[in-house]
């Protein structure tokens, strides 16, 4: 573990390096955080960022937006425009130059001392980034869906509850008030007694057809874009839009597991459980290189007979958000400060003192960088609730991958007497690359 | 000109659909045209063979004489058919044919109005009942009403003005709106169809009417704003009736006709017409939202042809004939001996001389979940060609996670 000191030297060595030249940075770090360290409310919480596209630069202004809470002193990315402008963004905060870049997370993290990390990258290279993130002893603030398999997902919680670091997942609907306010209705029994709950989730959109292979952007580094995944030729589709091919997401199904199935976790009591069985069917693009399922529909049992639907927005009837589904009526919330019930007496239900009440955020990364200065894990989206969101959607999509219903144990995390479907827990990756054992 | 449609028919029967069609058909049909502002020479022989093929009907075309002819000539008989399929749009039937095909309706005969026959009969009365909704022939609000969604609710319009209209042919989405219907379980909610005349602006009696699906007139298009009613089912007596506006006709078929939504959907609703329920099941090549899916020759495509284009596929080729692949693979396959069916014939590829490595690769990645011990040779082999090196260790490793 770094101390105050040493670590101040090895900035001095890595800015040296970074910018090659010997300036130094204007605003002195704060103090690393060791085990459990507490860091004092006057210093500023020092950070980088890895994946710096459209989340990673729209998280990076999230934390600038808080009082000075945070600083951020280092990038990397393998696109070196959007690097060049997360370092403008860190740099005009900062008031001065000192932002270092990095094109490669190993050298990023070997080099850089943080107290903490914000990251945002395509599903398939958050097995190995947020591990070796947590390996290094760094607090992450990483983005949903924390993982592209179950493996990497396991892999990802064994990597932070060994090294004990604090994480906040980017589910941020956890820090409105309309979704804690239903959640908290749901899970305190306004409802009834909780039966069946449904989560729509974004309709699927159009493909582009099969692009011709076409010259890598100069800025871009394919190589370390593809990283663990297959390698293929560039066809134009890297940013943004990877969450339409199967190699690196699962679609809208899994990009919006963190929210709305995380959601109806938490107001169901099944944030630390999973299903028992799972079945249903996905509708695939025939053709083009966007694979990921357009529609999608599967219901998942759980252990206490609670059943949860979770499907793409069209085919339900409340449509997008989460709905909780008791013996006395429903509560739904969806984006849009949507808070509906079937009475809406329901909605104006106090809370007893001896009910349950749900950890209350205003602000996600404040609530974050709160936890971090504590030195406490009790963020409001903690690694292993979002691994149980993810778990759901990644089980569904194995259900339709196969066409098979899927028997999961979620004490063991293992699929019951399926080795076919088991196969699909994983994904193998390619050389030089590979999951680390923890 | 009967004949001939015979010869291709039986053709195609021996081709595709010989085992299908071994037993007598249940239904039979009737197809009228003769009369049409669209190419009905080239729907009518289509729609025929599209009921032929689902191997539940046999299938008449009854030709009427040409427009202006003498109408009194026209007498088809109904009474002999379960289902009547309307693909004409021209000069007014006789009073006898008229009763008759109101009173085949009546006593639960089934009908399927296609495209423009909703064009047709606006001054008969019985008839737009039985259609539900029509366009053009200056039909108006003494019609009745505008019938379509606005987001999520059906809009009964009686607005004042012209019936029917659509704008320039274009693809469109179809959206299911009471999935659950026979005729739509089991399909996507959403999908592509091939370019059409979006029908807009319909109006009628509407009575005893539901519509299954819609699709939204794009006003940047030149459409109403509005989803208008693109297939709908009508109770009339005894008979049920489902009205397809999708469909048009061009020269050798067109993308409105090949579309597989369309196929499918005419295909379903003509056995609902006729049994009020659906037993076919649903095609691999079923379009959604991500694409359209067209059938050039009519044909579905069978697995053996699947294969034998995956042996030529090329990374700048359509992926079609894989994703069916992986659709048979995933409604298809039950038990260990039906998965080993496909693996060995995915093998084949594996080791086939011809087979283009783009090919080879996306069997690799098949068979890293549903392979077994048979494929393992077969993958091994392929680890030292370089360009398969990676997949071909992509599929072994995974295999290797259930041992």
């Amino acid at each position: 573990m770094a101390n105050n000191s040493t670590r101040r030297n090895f900035l001095k060595q890595s800015a040296a390096v970074a910018t090659g030249a010997l300036i130094l940075p204007q605003i002195i770090p704060s103090t690393a955080l060791g085990k459990g360290g507490k860091l004092p409310p006057s210093d500023r919480i020092v950070m980088g960022a890895i994946g710096t596209g459209s989340q990673g630069k729209s998280n990076m202004r999230d934390f600038l937006k808080l009082n000075k809470e945070v600083q951020f002193v280092a990038a990397c990315d393998v696109d070196a425009n959007n690097l060049q402008k997360a370092k403008q963004i860190a740099d005009s905060t900062n008031d001065n130059k000192d932002c270092r870049t990095y094109g490669d997370f190993r050298e990023f993290l070997e080099k850089e001392k943080l107290d903490a990390v914000c990251i945002a990258l395509p599903d398939h290279w958050h097995g190995i980034i947020y591990s070796a993130a947590a390996e290094k002893k760094v607090h992450v603030y990483g983005e949903k869906p924390i993982c592209r398999t179950i493996k990497d997902g396991q892999t990802i919680v064994g990597a932070v509850e060994k090294n004990n670091i604090i994480w906040q997942t980017g589910s941020w609907q956890r820090s409105q008030p309309n979704f804690h306010r239903g959640a908290e209705l749901a899970i305190n029994g306004r409802a009834g007694k909780l039966k069946y709950i449904e989560a729509g989730l974004p309709n699927g959109s159009r493909g582009i057809g099969t692009p011709p292979p076409q010259d890598v952007p100069a800025e871009l580094n394919w190589e370390m874009w593809l990283g663990p995944a297959p390698k293929v030729p560039y066809r134009g589709v890297s940013h943004w839009n990877w969450r339409w091919i199967l190699d690196y997401s699962g679609g809208q199904l899994t990009d919006w597991a963190g929210h709305h199935i995380d959601i109806a976790n938490w107001g169901a009591g099944l944030e630390h459980t999973g299903p028992v069985e799972i079945s249903g069917e996905g509708v695939y693009p025939r053709e083009g290189i966007y694979n990921v399922p357009v529609e999608y529909d599967f219901l998942c049992k759980y252990a206490n007979g609670i059943e949860m639907r979770v499907a793409n927005e069209s085919r339900l009837k409340m449509g997008s958000g989460t709905t909780w589904y008791g013996d006395k009526g429903w509560i739904h919330v969806n984006r849009g400060n949507t808070l509906t019930a079937s009475d809406p007496k329901i909605l104006e239900e106090v809370i007893g003192e001896n009910e349950i009440h749900l950890i209350k955020s205003d602000n996600h990364w404040q609530n974050f960088v709160d936890n971090v200065r504590a030195g406490s894990k009790n963020t409001i989206a903690p690694i292993q609730v979002a691994y149980r969101a993810i778990s759901v959607a990644l089980l569904g999509e194995i259900a339709m991958t196969t066409g098979q219903k899927i028997q999961w144990d979620p004490e063991k995390q293992v699929i019951i007497g399926n080795p076919m479907a088991s196969r699909l827990l994983s994904r193998p990756y390619r050389q030089p690359w590979s999951l680390p054992t923890i | 000109m009967k004949k001939q449609y015979l010869l291709i028919f039986v053709l195609a029967l021996s081709l595709t659909f010989f085992n299908s069609c071994q037993k007598s058909a249940e239904y039979k049909a009737l197809i009228v045209t003769g009369q049409n502002n669209h190419k009905w020479k080239e729907s009518s022989p289509v729609l025929k063979k599209l009921l032929e093929q689902t191997g539940l009907f046999s299938a008449d075309i009854a030709t009427s004489p040409e427009k202006g002819g003498d109408m009194n000539t026209f007498n088809p008989d109904f009474s002999k058919y379960n289902l009547v399929v309307v693909d004409y749009n021209g000069d007014s039937w006789n009073e006898k044919t008229k009763a008759a095909f109101v009173d085949f309706v009546n006593k639960g005969g089934g009908v399927v109005i296609y495209h423009a026959g909703n064009n047709s009969f606006p001054e008969w009365k019985e008839f737009n009942l039985i259609c539900g909704l029509g366009g053009w022939g200056n039909r108006t609000e003494k019609d009745g009403p505008y019938v379509y969604y606005k987001k999520d609710s059906m809009i009964i319009d009686t607005t004042v003005g012209r019936g029917g209209s659509h704008a320039k042919r274009h693809e469109f989405e179809v959206r299911a709106r009471i999935a659950e219907h026979p005729i739509l379980k089991g399909l996507p909610m959403r999908w592509r169809h091939g370019s059409d005349e979006l029908y807009s602006q319909l109006r009628g009696p509407a009575k005893n009417m539901e519509i299954l699906a819609t699709a939204y007139a794009d006003t940047t298009g030149g459409g109403t704003g509005r989803d208008e009613p693109m297939l709908m089912t009508i109770k009339y007596g005894n008979g049920r009736i489902f009205h397809t506006a999708l469909g048009h006709a061009d020269d050798g078929g067109g993308p409105a006709l090949e579309c597989v939504g369309f196929i499918v959907t005419f295909q379903r609703g003509a056995e609902w017409a006729v049994s009020g329920k659906v037993t076919q099941k649903i095609p691999y090549d079923f379009p959604n939202v991500a694409a359209v899916s067209l059938r050039p020759d009519f044909k579905e495509m069978t697995l053996e042809g699947d294969l034998a284009y995956i042996g030529t596929y090329d990374i700048t080729k359509s992926t079609k004939y894989f994703t069916d692949l992986q659709s048979r693979i995933r409604y298809e396959a039950k038990t260990p001996q039906d998965y080993q069916k496909f693996e060995k014939a995915m093998i084949k590829i594996l080791q086939s001389k011809e087979a283009t490595d783009d090919g080879k690769k996306l069997i690799l990645h098949e068979l890293s979940w549903m392979g077994s011990d048979l494929s393992a040779p077969a993958i091994k082999d392929l680890v030292s060609n370089a360009q398969l090196k990676d997949d071909a260790e992509f599929a072994l490793a995974r295999l290797a996670t259930s041992k």
